[in-house]
């Protein structure tokens, strides 16, 4: 069968096809940081995934609305951080339903390979373990700060200060060094 | 800046390294820097913790994220679909049900991911095949909602275009078989909502297995009225039918064994 189409609508299929471009590179470049987020927040990645991929459709709706395109990144983890939220409470039940055990800090379902375990050096066992002790704010601050996030994008995507973005940071890694000394 | 304490906080220190500080402020950090020990130390110590969090942080996830392509493929068709639906009209977000839709989807698909590890170029196997391989078949789903599905009046399979075919017995390993020995059939039938896809399609064996092409036809008769008359969630139906179409097939009919209404002429 052929479809003719009006030059309009020629064009505009073709901005969309550019649009759609433009957010699949972004999606190819955020999915591991944002996955890797969303765990550190306590979100597995099979739920990681379906907010990522609600996150890039928000972004296709805001792009194609033709807002602004400055500091994607810093909007795309905003997006991920709130959806993940929202998500967050129903994640919880299906997880302690699925485990029996209640918990965020086990949330990524991970079991560690014998390499693993091998590979896996004391100290940094020791570091993860004071980072999963961490406050789950001061937890978010160091995985965004992670990504690359600046404090002012940081603040921005929890609605948090600059100063208490610096101090949570301060905090987090003094407490760190100290487990480190020890 | 105050100056009370001989010494800068970790939180100046650390505000110093990250390139944060007011350009005044910097310039104060970096004199004391230059004339303290002690703070020069403490700095290079955060700027350790920094790296071995950082290196931590990455060895712990990073060999857990799955490959971006089947999560990629999948925005896409969904970016697809949103384009089909507000190419006359502006765009709209998609309500709940849309959302609700998509999740299920995406659920049958990271099924379809954690299973799908090893690339799709495995070693001849055996003929007789009762089950995809899940590396090979992980199953993939259409942004179909259940409306959509049970308004489908032609329930049958389409054939699959000879090419189609030729690449799965390929892959499945299958070379100079008679082809009417097999159905190259869909893990997720497009009467459950599933994709005219490779990663959707498996040679099922009609020779000499119990679990032949006919009871998994069985199954998806059954579940696709299970569907339709709201017993079952569609999503719950395409993850059961794609993780194990066998288990799937004793779960919803209640028995260990194909029943015999269902076993078609090779169950004798």
């Amino acid at each position: 069968m052929t479809v003719l189409h009006a030059k309009s609508d020629i064009d505009h299929r073709h901005g969309h096809e550019r649009l759609e471009e433009d957010v699949v590179a972004l999606f190819e470049r955020f999915h591991a940081p944002l996955l890797r987020y969303l765990a550190s927040c306590g979100v597995p990645f099979p739920d990681g995934e379906e907010v990522i991929q609600e996150v890039f459709l928000s972004l296709f709706q805001h792009l194609q609305s033709g807002k602004s395109r400055e500091n994607l990144a810093g909007w795309l983890f905003r997006v991920a951080h709130n959806l993940a939220l929202k998500r967050r409470h129903r994640i919880r039940r299906d997880f302690d339903a699925r485990t029996g055990a209640a918990g965020e800090n086990q949330a990524v379902d991970r079991q560690p390979t014998p390499e693993d375990q091998v590979v896996s050096a004391q100290a940094q066992q020791r570091l993860l373990a004071v980072v999963r002790a961490l406050p789950e704010q001061d937890r978010r601050c160091l995985s965004l700060r992670a990504e690359g996030l600046r404090y002012r994008e940081i603040a921005e995507i929890l609605g948090m200060s600059l100063g208490a973005v610096s101090l949570s940071l301060s905090r987090s890694l003094a407490r760190i060094t100290r487990s480190a000394e020890r | 800046m105050k100056h009370e304490d001989p010494h800068l906080s970790d939180q100046q220190l650390l505000l110093s390294l990250e390139g944060e500080l007011p350009a005044r402020d910097e310039k104060l950090v970096r004199a004391h820097l230059d004339a303290c020990w002690a703070c020069r130390a403490r700095s290079k110590q955060l700027d350790d913790t920094i790296a071995g969090f950082v290196r931590t942080y990455r060895d712990d996830l990073d060999p857990h994220l799955p490959p971006v392509a089947g999560p990629k493929a999948l925005l896409r068709a969904q970016l697809d679909q949103l384009s089909e639906g507000g190419h006359a009209a502006p765009f709209h977000l998609p309500g709940p049900s849309a959302w609700m839709l998509a999740a299920g989807i995406v659920a049958v698909c990271a099924l379809g991911l954690l299973l799908f590890t090893s690339g799709r170029n495995p070693e001849p196997r055996g003929l007789v095949v009762s089950s995809p391989d899940s590396t090979l078949t992980p199953g993939a789903t259409l942004l179909a909602s259940r409306l959509a599905v049970c308004a489908q009046r032609n329930v049958k399979n389409k054939a699959v275009p000879a090419d189609l075919q030729r690449a799965v017995f390929r892959e499945y390993g299958i070379q100079g078989a008679d082809p009417r020995a097999y159905e190259v059939d869909y893990l997720v039938t497009p009467a459950l909502g599933g994709a005219d896809d490779i990663h959707n399609l498996w040679p099922h064996s009609h020779l000499s297995t119990v679990w032949n092409a006919e009871v998994k036809d069985a199954l998806e008769d059954r579940l696709r009225q299970m569907v339709c008359e709201g017993s079952l969630e569609l999503a719950e139906a395409q993850h059961d039918i794609a993780a194990n179409w066998i288990a799937a097939y004793k779960k919803y009919f209640h028995t260990d064994h194909p029943l015999p209404e269902h076993a078609g002429t090779n169950f004798r």
